[in-house]
């Protein structure tokens, strides 16, 4: 059997794009054959992904298309006369670009307009998590391939009883929906309050420069000295930042799935992040999930909380071990080949 | 603590502090996008200082298309002005057509006011 990738874009650091190898890999162990493109390719990527223009799609082979980004080039693909299922990553409101990054705005709103055709065409069109599927009406929901393995051992039980400054994490691309400047308030509240040597780290690939600069005045101002701000990390690298963290905020506004907070569950950092699109489905109850009206003081308030309490860690890195086991590799790999092998006939 | 009373407990301990929230950026996103604003982004000027290279050790790589685009300046003027001049008339027609839908839904109204002329149209 022959499953070639379709991707909207492809990139060293993108989440959809390590998701797409992650998925060649297991097809490999399958015995399965194909090949992966994308319609716009980062040079950075290599030869791993090749350009849409390769795809050479026979009779029989199924084509599984990676929509994250509008991409008006894979509209032909979908016109193909294979069978097709089409992944949705989800697409952030353009309402958080047009200031920052007018170009992705441009992008993320046309592709969620053009989103529910592209799953209308699809023979199944699927979504990481079921808030991400009902988007478009869809009920079918292929997961994350999470792989905790990749990622390193977790590290020390429990550092919250050590000596080191509480260190603070948030992990995801520097981008305005994901409200590091939230965070950045959130820290320096927990910090005058509770723990005057604390620091914040900030790891995610930024979306421009100006955005980078932006963040990094901010910082400045409200925390000096505080708060770093990384990319580009290796995963050996992010895989420390992950041991040394003492919790992780997320105070994003828009998630589809959020990967990073099966990477603290892994690692037994406890979360607090917002509940907003994928996080409850994923966190399930392992994490500290603020609403809509909480604002920065309460989160800073529940930062105390995790750091400090160390039954209320306990629990937290159980119930998220449990949350690691529920989208176990092999479970997500299951329910791919099962509606692979249903498209192939 | 159970985390089920965690939340509870930091609303708790946050309605008993008054510190005020540290001031600086705030990101909010642009629900909508008015005229104003519209006509503001046609007027497209782009900034020389944001065209630099990201690598490492990007800054000969800055400096030369920087250079670039001093050496193209008047072409790129001619093409910057020929979009200008696009997004503003294309955008006057719109806030054109937005208060004409505007008055003609007053004029249905029971109570609105009558229909005034509709002004003629741009050459």
């Amino acid at each position: 059997m022959n499953v070639h990738q379709v991707l909207s874009g492809a990139g060293p650091y993108d989440a959809v794009t390590t998701q797409a190898l992650a998925f060649r890999e297991r097809f490999r162990s399958w015995g399965w054959g194909g090949r992966d493109v994308a319609a716009e390719i980062d040079p950075r990527i290599g030869d791993k992904i090749a350009p849409l223009r390769s795809l050479d799609a026979r009779d029989g082979d199924v084509l599984l298309v990676h929509y994250s980004a509008y991409a008006p080039k894979l509209r032909r693909v979908l016109e193909m006369p294979q069978r097709t299922l089409l992944i949705s990553h989800n697409i952030t409101p353009a309402r958080w670009f047009w200031d920052h990054d007018p170009q992705a705005g441009v992008v993320c709103a046309l592709g969620r307009k053009q989103l529910p055709q592209f799953a209308a065409a699809a023979d199944v069109a699927a979504g990481v998590s079921l808030y991400n599927a009902q988007e478009f009406g869809s009920d079918v929901v292929i997961p994350i391939l999470f792989d905790p393995a990749a990622l390193g051992t977790p590290g020390p039980a429990d550092r919250a009883g050590g000596t080191d400054s509480p260190t603070i994490l948030f992990v995801g691309r520097l981008a305005p929906h994901k409200r590091q400047d939230a965070v950045i308030r959130a820290f320096e509240l927990y910090r005058r309050r509770h723990a005057p040597d604390a620091r914040l780290v900030l790891v995610g690939a930024p979306i421009n420069w100006p955005y980078d600069a932006a963040m990094r005045v901010l910082a400045e101002e409200i925390s000096p000295g505080r708060v770093t701000i990384e990319s580009g990390l290796t995963r050996e690298e992010l895989a420390a930042r992950w041991r040394s963290a003492h919790a992780f905020l997320c105070l994003s506004e828009h998630e589809g799935f959020c990967i990073p907070l099966l990477e603290a569950f892994h690692f037994g950092v406890p979360v607090i992040a917002r509940a907003i699109g994928g996080v409850p489905e994923v966190a399930g109850d392992a994490a500290l999930l603020l609403a809509d009206t909480d604002d920065e003081m309460v989160a800073a308030e529940l930062l105390a909380l995790a750091v400090g309490d160390a039954e209320l860690r306990a629990t937290l890195r159980e119930r998220g071990a449990a949350r690691v086991a529920v989208y176990a590799p092999e479970a997500t790999a299951r329910t791919l080949r099962a509606v692979l092998e249903s498209l192939a006939g | 603590m159970k985390p089920e009373e965690a939340l509870a407990a930091a609303r708790a301990a946050a309605a008993e502090r008054d510190d005020p929230l540290p001031a600086g950026m705030a990101i909010e996103p642009t629900e909508r996008v008015s005229i104003e604003q519209l006509m503001e982004w046609a007027n497209i000027e782009p900034d020389v200082d944001l065209m630099r290279s990201t690598r490492k050790l990007g800054a000969p790589i800055t400096w030369a298309k920087r250079q670039l685009v001093h050496i193209l300046r008047q072409y790129l003027r001619e093409l910057q002005s020929q979009q200008t001049r696009f997004n503003l008339n294309l955008l006057i027609r719109v806030a054109e057509l937005e208060d004409r839908v505007a008055r003609l839904e007053n004029s249905r109204a029971p109570d609105g006011p009558p229909p005034s002329p509709t002004p003629p149209a741009a050459p």
